[in-house]
């Protein structure tokens, strides 16, 4: 599938970025609830009584210096860190909990958490295994993402001959195996050109109907395409 | 864009699998010195054997020589490390290199985490063993005319699902304590020192003697040196080691879940 840039001229214009986000009411809707989420490292509170709501095409920006725990509030989302206080819920279910990890895909910071040994194309057929019910309906999605996505080049290298900027593509890439309905996106674009920086938003794009996405960055340019953002204190 | 259906229970065991072959080939030599790592273990004890060759056989467990013996040593002890340590090593790995909070991210089970690990490591012991015996009695001397393939096949079989629960539980130490080489590698050489891999329970001082006895790996070796070398006396061994696995295999992918989920608490899925 060749991608279409039209979608970049089709884009919306951002609306005026709010400081914090508004709390507004849970409804049936939200892919997302968070309630009073908490979490500490240790005597060192990283995240304190969080709120925040995603429905379907809302985008969610995680701002904040290092530290502030962004990262800590996706792993918790995304059920790899069970908050210490709070809850949150994906679509009615607990996070971390089987039903919950089957909407949710993500992107940590670690570029290198693929199989090192094996091409991007390995790695990406073997993480739609996991989620998929045949290896045939596996491949199916994971040539239509690398067409997608413009991987070609990448996928046939073996994931230890690939740049920083290549491997954080294909990260991108595994957390939208399974057409996720909440993506969790963690500094997706730090190491990425310009190129590759809009095929991405233009695959979000096009997933915008149904897709929840909350990122965490450090990057105007990617703040400015979410409707609202969160500001993390130290 | 549809979601797409979910896996079998079975799908990310076999992914697991295939991903860890295709890991293990990807270094091209490593499969062929494996291989021939265990052929010259094995003839260092053939070498060894002609040396003592009058040795008595009163304690070698029906095995006609001491060679034929320590075979089936060198042979369990492939399946012991594959299904006991390997687990546990691959986790570290995991840990290591980044992926282990990427897999449990996804929607699959820590037991099928556990499981589909050990299947490849299993397969290729398997085969490796096969290759030991055919090269022991084809070209070595060994005896096996009076097996039972049946009882060897068995053996082999309840013998891997009784271990995989001691790997399981090892890989469980591991998520938990992270550095668990050490110990890992301490329980495999025990398991296979201990339970008569190299030589007979009876030359040992009685308390070892003793714990040897108690060792699961004990009735692996007895099992399939009786399956090899009598074509019978097998059943009892295969009926001990299958209890074994039927109660510790379910408690060690209890204890890996706690493990993964003790991880998720403290937040240490993503450390080293």
């Amino acid at each position: 599938m060749k991608v279409d840039r039209r979608h970049q001229a089709q884009r919306a214009e951002p609306k005026l970025l709010v400081r914090p986000k508004p709390a507004r009411v849970a409804n049936d809707t939200d892919i997302l609830t968070i309630e009073g989420l908490s979490r500490r490292f240790g005597a060192h509170e990283v995240v304190r009584s969080l709120g925040l709501t995603a429905g379907p095409g809302e985008r969610i920006a995680l701002c904040g210096p290092n530290g502030s725990g962004k990262t800590t509030v996706l792993r918790c989302i995304a059920g790899t860190v069970t908050p210490d206080g709070g809850r949150i819920s994906i679509d009615g279910h607990p996070a971390g909990s089987l039903a919950a990890r089957r909407l949710v895909g993500a992107s940590f910071s670690q570029e290198r958490s693929f199989y090192l040994r094996l091409t991007g194309h390995d790695n990406l057929l073997f993480f739609a295994r996991l989620r998929m019910a045949s290896k045939r309906e596996a491949l199916r999605r994971v040539h239509a993402l690398e067409e997608e996505l413009e991987l070609a080049a990448i996928v046939r290298e073996r994931v230890d001959h690939c740049s920083t900027g290549m491997t954080q593509q294909l990260a991108v890439a595994r957390a939208l195996l399974g057409e996720p309905r909440l993506l969790l996106l963690d500094e997706p674009t730090r190491s990425l050109d310009e190129e590759a920086v809009e095929r991405l938003w233009d695959a979000l794009d096009r997933r915008r109907e149904r897709l929840a996405l909350v990122i965490a960055t450090h990057r105007p340019d990617d703040v400015e395409r979410c409707e609202s953002q969160v500001d993390l204190p130290v | 864009m549809t979601s797409p259906s979910s896996p079998s229970l079975a799908e990310p065991l076999w992914a697991l699998a295939r991903r860890d072959y295709s890991v293990a080939s990807s270094y091209r030599f490593a499969i062929g010195f494996d291989l021939l790592y265990g052929l010259i273990d094995l003839l260092v004890y053939y070498f060894i054997a002609r040396t003592f060759k009058d040795a008595s056989t009163a304690h070698l467990g029906g095995a006609p020589s001491y060679f034929a013996f320590v075979t089936v040593g060198i042979v369990i002890t492939l399946v012991i490390s594959a299904a006991s340590a390997t687990i546990a090593l691959r986790i570290r790995e995991e840990q290591l290199t980044g992926t282990l909070e990427t897999l449990a991210a996804q929607p699959v089970r820590s037991w099928q985490i556990a499981l589909g690990m050990a299947g490849w490591p299993s397969a290729f012991a398997m085969a490796r063993g096969a290759v030991y015996l055919l090269v022991a009695a084809s070209l070595l001397g060994v005896d096996v005319s009076q097996a039972s393939w049946a009882g060897v096949v068995l053996v082999l079989f309840a013998s891997g699902l009784a271990l995989l629960g001691l790997g399981v539980g090892l890989g469980a130490a591991v998520v938990v304590f992270k550095r668990g080489n050490n110990v890992v590698g301490f329980v495999t050489l025990a398991l296979g020192f201990a339970g008569g891999a190299f030589f007979p329970l009876a030359v040992l001082p009685g308390w070892l003697e003793f714990l040897g006895k108690l060792m699961p790996t004990r009735f692996v070796f007895d099992g399939m040196r009786a399956a090899l070398f009598q074509g019978s006396g097998w059943g009892k061994d295969t009926l001990i080691l299958l209890a074994y696995s039927a109660i510790g295999l379910p408690l060690a992918l209890w204890a890996f879940s706690r493990a993964v989920e003790y991880a998720r608490r403290r937040g240490s899925l993503a450390e080293y």
